[in-house]
């Protein structure tokens, strides 16, 4: 959260945080430019999610401790002495500035939202318009796997370049998922894999004979997909 | 000033800076998960739409499993307010080591390395968090979401080869996804689920949802599939619906199933494991420990054996 000083177009500098009373927080903010202060107070809903959060205003003084959120916010916990406790976790700012991780955590969502760069950039996992006839075809299959269907036939309309899914596209999506025929010297081959991810493993090379345009897959097809897995490890 | 300008046009002109370092705190918090995930070598969750199907139970001899192949095992009891994984391990009650470089976890059988909320809890005492907004659903969600981050970051596993975290009950639960959150570099969660047609429904469910919010399945693992008879041996059905239809509908492995046994329910129930190997029920365990590997080295095996 940051305060801007509308008179002179600056953010205002956070100051200091002080305890004026039970369970509420004053956070006093300065502008830098005509020196102006004030003070945020919370109420005491408003500081226990700001402490829900782990972190402390106007950064750490001490080391953070272990499970320190844990132990000092649950109530009647057993004893948890932490014995000459010195020194810090080992993370450090300098790799906070790195820009390193942030990976899918939960955070990075709201730590982008802050950013000033942050816009509403459609993900490219956004999900596709789809005509009223496309739609009234996806209700009619099964509930549970629906989600799995919508996916799939986003992806393909998102691979040909279509941003609008329609009923002719539902009809590609069905010529391209359905059965597949197999060689009996190809179907010889699929049990030299382990029976229970045998069926993964048919859908992927079923999968791949599709990629290449085929209809069956053969001896030929299990060979390039025993050299695609092969490269994929590195070999 | 310019009168004219608004909130959205100054913002434009400004460098936003972290000061009250809110932010740089928050980036610290995923980096320490990250520096202590980096020391595990693989992570997988134990997870189900359904209570009560044997969760805890599979986690933890599944642990027992991947311990008796000789890897270094960890578990982390996710279910912060039912955690029962340190009493099934013949541990509970147990209190982490505090030190400079992090919380260290007491070692069941097996030298399996366990974190769990029991560890901060005094006998019987259900989790209670201070503050006047404790039984705010919000506060709460945000709060144990931090709690699991804090178990994430702040436990010092040391090197392991696996990981396997035990969740809460739960298809559309806030835990699936904050643990994926945290561990981008998840290998897959293992479904438990019983055969009873109203459980397998939920894990359906549970399954998508899963997918949907990233995170890939390895396999399900069927529990109670049948009563194991003490006396004679025989193995009758408990339940008449059918986990092999559902495996072949969502295109998931079967990882294995596992007996309804009173002696393995006493073993849970007592706190003393089933360590031998040659124990029918630990080879059925044994067994799914491999399937969880050969899932985990699809492409490899596809690569070698096709």
């Amino acid at each position: 959260m940051k305060f801007v000083c509308m008179n002179c177009e600056a953010f205002m500098l956070f100051q200091k945080v002080e305890k004026p009373g039970e369970g509420t927080l004053g956070v006093e903010f300065l502008c830098p430019t005509c020196n102006a202060r004030f003070s945020m107070v919370t109420n005491p809903g408003e500081t226990q999610m700001v402490q829900a959060l782990g972190v402390k205003i106007g950064g750490r003084t001490t080391a953070s401790e272990p499970f320190e959120l844990t132990r000092g916010t649950l109530k009647d916990g057993a004893e948890c002495p932490v014995p000459g406790m010195t020194s810090a976790a080992p993370v450090t700012s300098a790799m906070a500035s790195s820009g390193e991780g942030g990976g899918t955590c939960p955070f990075s969502s709201m730590v982008a939202s802050m950013g000033p760069e942050a816009s509403a950039q459609a993900s490219p996992s956004a999900s596709l318009e789809w005509s009223a006839e496309a739609l009234d075809r996806l209700e009619k299959i099964p509930e549970f796997v629906r989600p799995t269907v919508r996916a799939e036939v986003e992806e393909h309309a998102r691979k040909a370049g279509e941003s609008f899914v329609t009923q002719a596209m539902l009809d590609r999506y069905k010529n391209t998922s359905g059965e597949m025929g197999w060689t009996a010297d190809a179907r010889q081959r699929l049990e030299n894999i382990p029976f229970f991810i045998r069926p993964m493993a048919k859908k992927e090379i079923e999968r791949l004979t599709r990629e290449r345009g085929r209809t069956e897959v053969t001896v030929e097809m299990m060979d390039q997909a025993k050299t695609a897995f092969a490269k994929f490890m590195g070999g | 000033m310019t009168p004219s300008n608004d909130l959205k046009t100054i913002l434009t002109r400004l460098q936003f800076p972290d000061d009250a370092q809110v932010l740089r705190q928050i980036v610290d918090q995923t980096l320490q998960v990250k520096i202590r995930m980096g020391r595990i070598k693989r992570k997988i969750l134990v997870m189900s739409g359904k209570g009560g199907v044997g969760k805890s139970m599979s986690t933890v001899n599944l642990a027992l499993a991947f311990a008796r192949r000789g890897e270094r095992v960890g578990v982390l009891d996710v279910d912060l307010n039912g955690p029962c994984v340190p009493k099934m391990l013949g541990i509970p009650g147990r209190r982490f080591e505090m030190t400079p470089d992090g919380a260290v976890p007491p070692e069941g059988p097996l030298g399996i390395r366990v974190a769990s909320m029991d560890f901060f809890l005094r006998d019987h005492a259900p989790v209670r968090w201070n503050g006047s907004m404790e039984l705010s659903p919000v506060w709460l969600g945000m709060l144990e979401m931090n709690v699991i981050r804090e178990f994430l970051a702040d436990i010092a596993w040391g090197d392991l080869d696996l990981l396997l975290a035990d969740l809460p009950p739960g298809a559309a639960a806030d835990k699936p996804p904050a643990i994926a959150g945290f561990l981008p570099e998840l290998d897959g969660a293992v479904i438990v689920t019983t055969p009873s047609e109203v459980t397998t429904d939920v894990v359906r469910k549970s399954i998508v949802y899963a997918r949907d919010v990233g995170i890939p399945v390895i396999g399900v693992l069927e529990n109670m599939s049948g009563y194991h008879c003490p006396q004679c041996g025989h193995e009758s059905d408990l339940f008449e619906g059918d986990v092999e239809a559902l495996s072949a509908d969502l295109d998931v492995p079967l990882l294995g199933k596992i007996p309804f046994d009173r002696g393995l329910s006493r073993s849970c129930d007592t706190g003393t494991p089933i360590l031998d190997s040659t124990q029918p029920i630990a080879k059925r365990f044994d067994e799914i420990a491999q399937r969880i590997v050969d899932s985990l080295n699809f492409k490899r095996i596809m690569a070698e054996r096709l």
